[in-house]
């Protein structure tokens, strides 16, 4: 199932279309010119060694116009938003601003998204939290639960359903 | 600071659901320094991950968390750093943005929720380190943690980015680092203490992430650390929790103890074990004699 057959329900094309089309728009003029391919945010990337994630190149190719190409990419799913390339850029610019934007045009363009993802935004919806509680091990290797340590109820809405509903709305909405 | 503070305490997704020792210590070492901490019961995910979504999704998510606790009319404890950090640039971009402000509260309306932009955010270090300070805490360690050198991890969002008030510093944070001398542990900068624990890419990239973990305690245990300290629950989690699996994925064998800072000044304070949920540790914090009492669990 898409993000979109999950969310949209009996959103007009139309509408998305536009929606997709004015993202794009906005984030054409987010990619700013200042950035001068210095690659600082790339030489100190968290995910560039080991899934050759490239902040500087994707900044690039943004103001070069391929965003299609980057929508469609595995590359911008591998951040492990830990804003050090935001931190550290000479010219104050987010590259890891700029992937969470190219990743928000995927979901809208009802890219397939990674499972892990849609996992998450599936339980989000289903009872407030990404995941249900667990069991855990002890050192010993015994089941814990936790009920077994005296802690309150975990926190849930009390309407889950309307919190579903205009959940489900929401993920249709632009930032701006 | 005597006059009891009453908190929120938001505790996002990963604490209440899995990561319980951090919950455990957090309710029975705060309420000694006069914080009480109200649980806030209609509480959902603060929104963060579906950044990956739809940022305005996230945006929601926060204000409306923000909202049942300025409900309450007190200030809100986020102790994991991404929800902080969430909540921290919800609360921001809602004062820049009046626009956005009220399109967010037309749907918060439909749960009578309103919010107002009033609330102050919390973590665990500023907490301890800024509010309750540092007199205050070490006029109740009674057993200080003597003969032990610890390594500091802060977890990304605790520091960065820095345009959004973080905790402490981006670059070179050091407050972690004065808590753990105020218990008696000794501590050090090291080379890779800023790196990630690659806890956001586990679902899709778990190789990586586990190599991430792996490589980060390799490296703590080079250096000739005892041990690593958090106050991340996701960090916690892969640096503790999955300590084992790293250390299959780096095929290293890996043996550091790694404790919730605020375990830790729960044993100086003399605070029963069982109730700072020490069992729950994965990583090998028996080893640890300057715990005294902490018994392997049979
Ligand atoms: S650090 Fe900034 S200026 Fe340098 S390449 Fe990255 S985004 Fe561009
Ligand atoms: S936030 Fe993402 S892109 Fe930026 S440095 Fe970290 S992992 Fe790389």
């Amino acid at each position: 199932m898409s993000l979109i057959d999950l969310t949209s329900m009996a959103e007009p094309d139309e509408e998305q279309q536009e929606n997709i089309e004015e993202t794009l728009e906005a984030l054409k003029e987010d990619i700013p010119d200042f950035c001068y391919q210095c690659g600082k945010c790339t030489s100190g990337c968290e995910a560039f060694i080991l899934l050759e994630l490239e902040p500087h190149s994707i900044m690039g190719k943004s103001r070069a116009g391929f965003i299609d190409e980057l929508v469609n990419s595995e590359e911008i799913w591998t951040c492990m938003q830990c804003f050090k390339c935001q931190e550290r850029c000479p010219q104050d610019l987010s590259p890891v601003g700029v992937i969470f934007a190219l990743k928000n045009l995927a979901v809208a363009s009802g890219k397939e998204i990674p499972g892990g993802y849609q996992k998450m935004l599936q339980s989000v919806l289903g009872n407030g939290l990404i995941q249900q509680t667990k069991e855990v091990l002890n050192r010993a290797n015994d089941t814990r639960k936790r009920d077994d340590y005296d802690l309150p109820p975990v926190p849930k809405p009390e309407d889950m359903n309307k919190v579903q509903q205009i959940l489900m709305k929401a993920t249709q909405e632009k930032l701006r | 600071m005597n006059i009891m503070r009453e908190l929120g305490l938001y505790l996002g997704c990963v604490i209440p659901t899995e990561q319980y020792a951090y919950e455990m210590s957090i309710r029975e070492v705060l309420p000694r320094f006069d914080i009480e901490l109200t649980d806030l019961y209609g509480a959902t995910c603060c929104g963060a991950p579906l950044r990956n979504i739809n940022l305005f999704t996230t945006m929601y998510l926060s204000a409306r968390n923000m909202a049942l606790c300025e409900e309450k009319g007190i200030d809100l404890y986020a102790p994991c750093p991404i929800c902080h950090l969430a909540l921290t640039e919800a609360k921001k971009k809602l004062k820049e943005n009046q626009e956005l402000k009220e399109k967010i509260n037309s749907k918060l309306k439909e749960e009578d929720l309103r919010y107002k932009g009033i609330i102050e955010l919390y973590h665990t270090l500023d907490l301890l380190h800024d509010v309750i300070g540092l007199d205050e805490i070490e006029e109740k360690v009674e057993e200080p943690l003597e003969d032990i050198t610890f390594a500091a991890h802060y977890g990304c969002n605790t520091i960065r980015p820095n345009n959004l008030d973080r905790p402490d510093d981006s670059e070179n944070p050091q407050k972690l680092e004065e808590l753990m001398e105020l218990i008696g542990i000794e501590t050090e900068d090291y080379p890779e203490k800023l790196d990630c624990c690659g806890g956001q890419v586990i679902s899709d990239h778990n190789e990586s992430a586990l190599t991430k973990a792996g490589e980060k305690v390799e490296a703590v245990q080079n250096h000739g650390f005892d041990g690593m300290a958090t106050i991340c629950p996701w960090g916690q989690r892969m640096l503790d929790s999955k300590q084992d699996s790293s250390a299959d994925t780096i095929g290293e064998s890996l043996s550091l103890p790694v404790l919730y800072y605020i375990q830790l000044l729960g044993v100086a304070m003399g605070i029963d074990q069982s109730k700072l949920g020490l069992e729950l540790n994965l990583s090998p914090v028996d080893k640890l004699e300057a715990i005294e009492g902490i018994e392997e669990v049979e």
